[in-house]
């Protein structure tokens, strides 16, 4: 499962696709393309940074990668990585057990308004609120301490078991892994405690949460 | 040295204009030097509102790229004189021909001699955007009771935020208060839930400020006019410094919109 020749991560320098054998160029474009197909929509409207494990690439080589990547609305942005990646020997041991992940999660100490993405690898902790027209993104689970009223993706990469939690949970949609579903057209009465959304059965359930 | 604000709302429409001749006018009447700056190029404003576009000679642009000093382009008010004037916008170019930093320097040479420098901003979160928040150091957002205007409020203060223009304060234009008790229109508790942003004031809706606009004058120096009054307060409360109050205020005004709504207050 573990040979492709690039991946795609959300780091605190946003995207960064690691290219781990440059060298083999056209298999590296042909990894890239299936990354990107397989995520659908998931990195549109984001920049990417290049990091090369082993390698080195032309600027012909970054043109094609960026009119690749360009195709699914992406932007690559050709500025060098402040620092190396965090641990690149750790990344094949993470793919294996997804548990490895678990503590990598990311807190947001602020409201995430209109207009504002974040995307990350990982699990999201939003002290604050995530207003409409906001989105949150992430491969692991999502907790909003406050109200989501935004768009939130939790298991991004197909996490099925992903969970979105939020103080008040009146979000615009919400995604798990790849089940979509939309608030409702007609106002419900809310529950005016905290509530956990979860895929049951191939669809997103909410429920009152009680630990 | 003065303060540098600018007034700004994403969404056209919402009132920004007529908040930035009244607080101008509201600041002038208490005695401080005012300086209104109108940064929507190729769509000004601010002059006509204020009556004043007849005397426009020079504008923003012309001092910007040093064609005239800049007490040449400052338009005094007809009721204030020096103490309120303005600086007109250009109408004929575009946007882009005035850069932020241009407009950074701009006004720091305007609060060297003004107690108060008022941005009106232009709506959108483009080039013009960019150029009004340049140089401020407050931002005030102006929004009504409409879903897509809290929206884009919202947005604005995400902006704001990101350009480093922290804790903006919020004003409620067109509020009104029979809708509002009707449940027909988003009440100040809802923006509030939303954009968590503290309340600098609550403005209701009423015909005085189209026929005074039209005019070409300000509700704010009106006594008997309602949205007038709720100017005059805003105005005291940019005057009381009221960042260790903000709590306070808040309340304040929530009270004070209470009152309007149970018909107490004129």
């Amino acid at each position: 499962m573990n040979t492709e020749l690039c991946r795609i991560k959300g780091t605190r320098e946003g995207l960064v696709i690691t290219i781990s054998e440059a060298d083999q160029f056209s298999e590296v474009l042909s990894s890239l393309d299936r990354q990107l197909q397989a995520s659908q929509s998931f990195f549109r409207g984001s920049s990417a940074k290049i990091y090369l494990e082993k390698g080195t690439v032309t600027d012909s080589q970054m043109d094609d990668i960026e009119r690749l990547i360009g195709e699914y609305g992406m932007r690559l942005n050709r500025e060098p990585l402040t620092r190396p990646m965090p641990r690149p020997q750790a990344e094949p041991a993470e793919q294996e057990s997804p548990e490895v992940r678990e503590d990598n999660t990311l807190l947001v100490r602020r409201t995430i308004r209109s207009g504002q993405r974040l995307h990350y690898d990982g699990n999201v902790v939003v002290m604050g609120d995530v207003n409409a027209g906001a989105e949150v993104i992430c491969t692991g689970d999502i907790l909003v301490l406050g109200a989501l009223r935004g768009v939130a993706h939790a298991g991004a990469e197909g996490k099925i078991d992903a969970t979105v939690f939020a103080f008040r949970l009146e979000p615009t949609q919400l995604r798990i892994a790849h089940v979509i579903s939309r608030a409702p057209d007609e106002k419900l009465p809310q529950p005016s405690g905290p509530e956990i959304a979860r895929v049951v059965e191939n669809s997103i359930q909410l429920s009152v949460y009680n630990h | 040295m003065g303060k540098v604000i600018v007034i700004t709302s994403g969404k056209g429409g919402v009132g920004k204009t007529t908040t930035t001749a009244n607080l101008g006018a509201g600041l002038a009447a208490s005695g401080q030097k005012v300086c209104l700056v109108d940064t929507d190029i190729g769509l000004r404003n601010l002059d006509v509102v204020l009556g004043l576009e007849n005397r426009i000679v020079y504008d923003l642009l012309d001092v910007v790229e040093g064609k005239c000093r800049l007490r040449q382009a400052l338009i005094k008010d007809k009721n204030f004189g020096e103490n309120l004037v303005l600086l007109p916008a250009a109408q004929t170019r575009e946007k882009d021909a005035v850069n932020p930093e241009q407009m950074s320097e701009l006004m720091e040479r305007l609060r060297r001699d003004y107690d108060f420098v008022l941005l009106d901003s232009p709506a959108g979160i483009e080039h013009g955007f960019k150029n009004a928040i340049a140089g401020a150091d407050q931002a005030i957002v102006v929004t009504t009771p409409e879903i897509s205007a809290v929206r884009d409020a919202d947005r604005i203060i995400g902006l704001l935020e990101a350009a480093e223009l922290y804790d903006p304060q919020l004003i409620i234009n067109r509020v009104r208060p029979d809708m509002v008790r009707k449940g027909d229109m988003m009440d100040i508790n809802d923006i509030d839930d939303i954009l968590a942003i503290s309340i600098l004031g609550v403005v209701p809706d009423d015909q005085d400020i189209i026929v005074s606009t039209n005019r070409g004058e300000t509700v704010v120096t009106d006594k008997k006019s309602r949205p007038g009054q709720a100017f005059r307060n805003i105005v005291r409360r940019l005057l009381g410094e009221e960042v260790p109050f903000m709590d306070l205020q808040q309340r304040k005004v929530m009270h004070w919109f209470k009152r309007i709504l149970s018909g107490e207050a004129q």
